[in-house]
């Protein structure tokens, strides 16, 4: 067959349009790069977004109220529909209802060389969504001691701005959990007295938190509105940047730390790009794989004679056809392969860099980027295919 | 393998044949297996029209040609190309050489066309014996009519076949060269078992013919 072959090489050139070759070849090897990089980058992005060694646990958890605007004054609590359709939500894990304390408390220090006092309102949430272990993390009816959690900047707001303005020592997190003070509650029966101390501090929720069992006890026996409605809620997301969830926030008016969901804009500018990616590298490749068609159909026509005596001889259209896939379609895997090489070398490189950076991508390219470049060699088969046995059953 | 003709008519030439009489044109008659035969006919009787028809070379006819059982106009692409390449070997009038090739490859690529018949070195042999040796690695185009026709005759005989058709093979060939030709096509058909039809303006006495027909 191999003689076959070049004798059927000497008699069907392809010289006639190198130049058109070249530029079919260059237009299908830009295309290629483009839409492999296209999912390579999305690929990376996915990694950066949900691998673990990339994941920073505070953003994962996010209060959301109603945005407090002069219509909304007074009105802000959340109706179990709107609870239950934000459970619903692809991007939300879980659901936690922020309960406000509806009796009144202060705090008061036991010491007179500190002396202070507060009024003071908690906030208690379900045990999930507190990033803090402590083992006196707990309460019964029975006890006289109240664990609280406290923001970290609450904190940081004392140790620097109100201590240097009030001539106050520094404090640090042990020194803090260390301090005994007095929580008082207040009830139509008068007040009743705990202890209470700081056992951990968390970023998570800006307010005093308290045991959930100790919130119910209080809103119980001393709340005015028993069946209030809660007005903020922790949930737990994946992805606090995915741009779904700032839509769907935006859609219904609920407002959470815009720091933790800015990240979203980014996304949606990566998004584009990397749409804009695909898009140029399918149009390329419909143009390429056109001229490379025309490529073909030119050579076809150009040794038209040649066909028509081998056919009139005995060639069978399956043997023409078999040699011009020989001419026309290794080059395709060439391109393919030189692509991937060039986009392992680029994925390599760009993981070097950002592991300087503490961001981490993997050294490889991803699998779907050489599924990619499988599905578009079987497509370019195709197109390589049907050209081909038009042209030839058509002679 | 047998070719039956059954009313055959070329369309073209309808009105003429209609109405004489002929030993083809819309008449029933079989080539068996081995038999040649030779055809005889004035110029513009339709000697090449007949080739081509039963070559599949054209579809212009009435009436039915069959292989065996096969009727010819059902062939089609790959099946087609197997008929020419292992059942039906053909000298046409006008040669039909790649004018490009050398007189070497026009054979050679006949020969590779299926799997070989013959081995490479009996293009050498055969070329020896029709006396062409020096031209086999000249382009085909610039050989004379004459040996490009035995380089013609060469390639039909390169590849398998049960039946040989001619259309005038030696219309330029001296007498010597004829009986050379003769010779080694009547050796080649015979190690086939394979029959052969020779088309021709004359009567002749190059192949001992078990059939004259004319057209």
């Amino acid at each position: 067959m191999n003689g076959l072959n070049q004798l059927l090489k000497k008699l069907i050139r392809n010289g006639t349009g190198r130049k058109r070759f070249v530029m079919a070849l260059l237009g299908l090897s830009v295309a290629m790069l483009l839409i492999l990089a296209a999912v390579q980058i999305q690929a990376d992005y996915n990694e950066l977004l949900l691998s673990k060694s990339n994941q920073d646990s505070i953003a994962n958890f996010l209060v959301l109220n109603r945005a407090l605007t002069d219509q909304t004054i007074g009105a802000t609590t959340l109706a179990d529909s709107d609870i239950n359709d934000l459970k619903k939500q692809p991007f939300v894990e879980s659901v936690g209802t922020l309960t406000p304390s509806r009796f009144k408390a202060s705090i008061q220090s036991n010491s007179d060389r500190f002396p202070f006092f507060t009024d003071i309102a908690f906030e208690s949430v379900p045990d999930d969504f507190i990033d803090v272990t402590s083992k006196d993390w707990k309460w019964t009816e029975t006890d006289a001691f109240v664990p609280i959690i406290a923001p970290n900047m609450f904190l940081d707001f004392y140790n620097f701005q109100f201590s240097f303005s009030q001539n106050l020592p520094q404090l640090t997190h042990s020194v803090v959990k260390m301090i005994v003070f007095k929580v008082n509650v207040y009830g139509p029966g008068g007040i009743i007295s705990f202890n209470g101390r700081v056992v951990g501090f968390s970023d998570r929720v800006s307010s005093l938190l308290v045991p959930e069992e100790f919130m119910r006890w209080g809103n119980t026996h001393f709340g005015k509105n028993q069946d209030a409605k809660p007005s903020r809620v922790i949930i737990k997301t994946k992805d606090p940047g995915n741009p779904e969830l700032a839509k769907y926030l935006q859609s219904k008016q609920l407002v959470t730390d815009t720091e933790k969901t800015r990240f979203s804009r980014y996304r949606q500018v990566v998004d584009i790009v990397v749409n804009i990616s695909w898009l140029s590298g399918a149009v390329m490749l419909v143009f390429a794989l056109l001229v490379f068609t025309l490529f073909i159909q030119l050579t076809i026509a150009s040794s038209k004679e040649e066909i028509m005596l081998l056919i009139t001889l005995g060639a069978s259209p399956k043997q023409l056809r078999k040699f011009l896939m020989r001419q026309f379609f290794p080059v395709n895997l060439v391109i393919i392969i030189v692509a991937l090489v060039i986009i392992t070398i680029l994925q390599f490189t760009i993981h070097n860099i950002l592991k300087n950076q503490n961001i981490f991508i993997p050294a490889l390219p991803s699998v779907y980027t050489f599924l990619t470049a499988f599905l578009v060699v079987t497509v370019i088969w195709w197109v390589n295919r049907a050209t081909i046995g038009n042209y030839i059953s058509s002679n | 393998m047998t070719i039956t003709f059954r009313h055959l008519v070329p369309i073209p030439l309808k009105e003429r044949f209609l109405q004489r009489s002929s030993g083809i044109w819309n008449t029933d008659t079989s080539f068996l297996p081995g038999e040649y035969i030779k055809i005889k006919a004035p110029s513009g009787t339709g000697k090449t029209t007949l080739v081509h028809t039963i070559y599949q070379l054209r579809n212009d006819y009435e009436g039915t040609v069959l292989f065996d059982d096969t009727p010819v106009r059902k062939l089609k692409g790959d099946e087609l190309a197997a008929v020419r390449q292992q059942k039906i070997s053909v000298i046409f009038q006008d040669l039909r050489l790649f004018a490009n090739l050398t007189a070497r490859e026009n054979i050679e690529l006949k020969r590779v066309l299926q799997e070989p018949y013959y081995p490479k070195e009996m293009i050498d042999t055969m070329a020896a014996e029709l006396g062409i040796t020096h031209i086999l690695e000249q382009r085909a185009g610039v050989c004379s009519y004459g040996e490009q026709q035995r380089v013609a005759i060469i390639r039909a005989l390169i590849q398998p076949f049960s039946w040989l058709i001619m259309d005038e093979p030696f219309s330029h060939l001296d007498n010597d060269n004829i009986s050379k030709a003769a010779s080694l096509i009547h050796r080649e058909c015979a190690k086939r078992g394979a029959g052969l039809v020779i088309t021709d303006l004359e009567h002749d006495s190059h192949f001992t013919y078990t059939k004259e027909l004319n057209l």
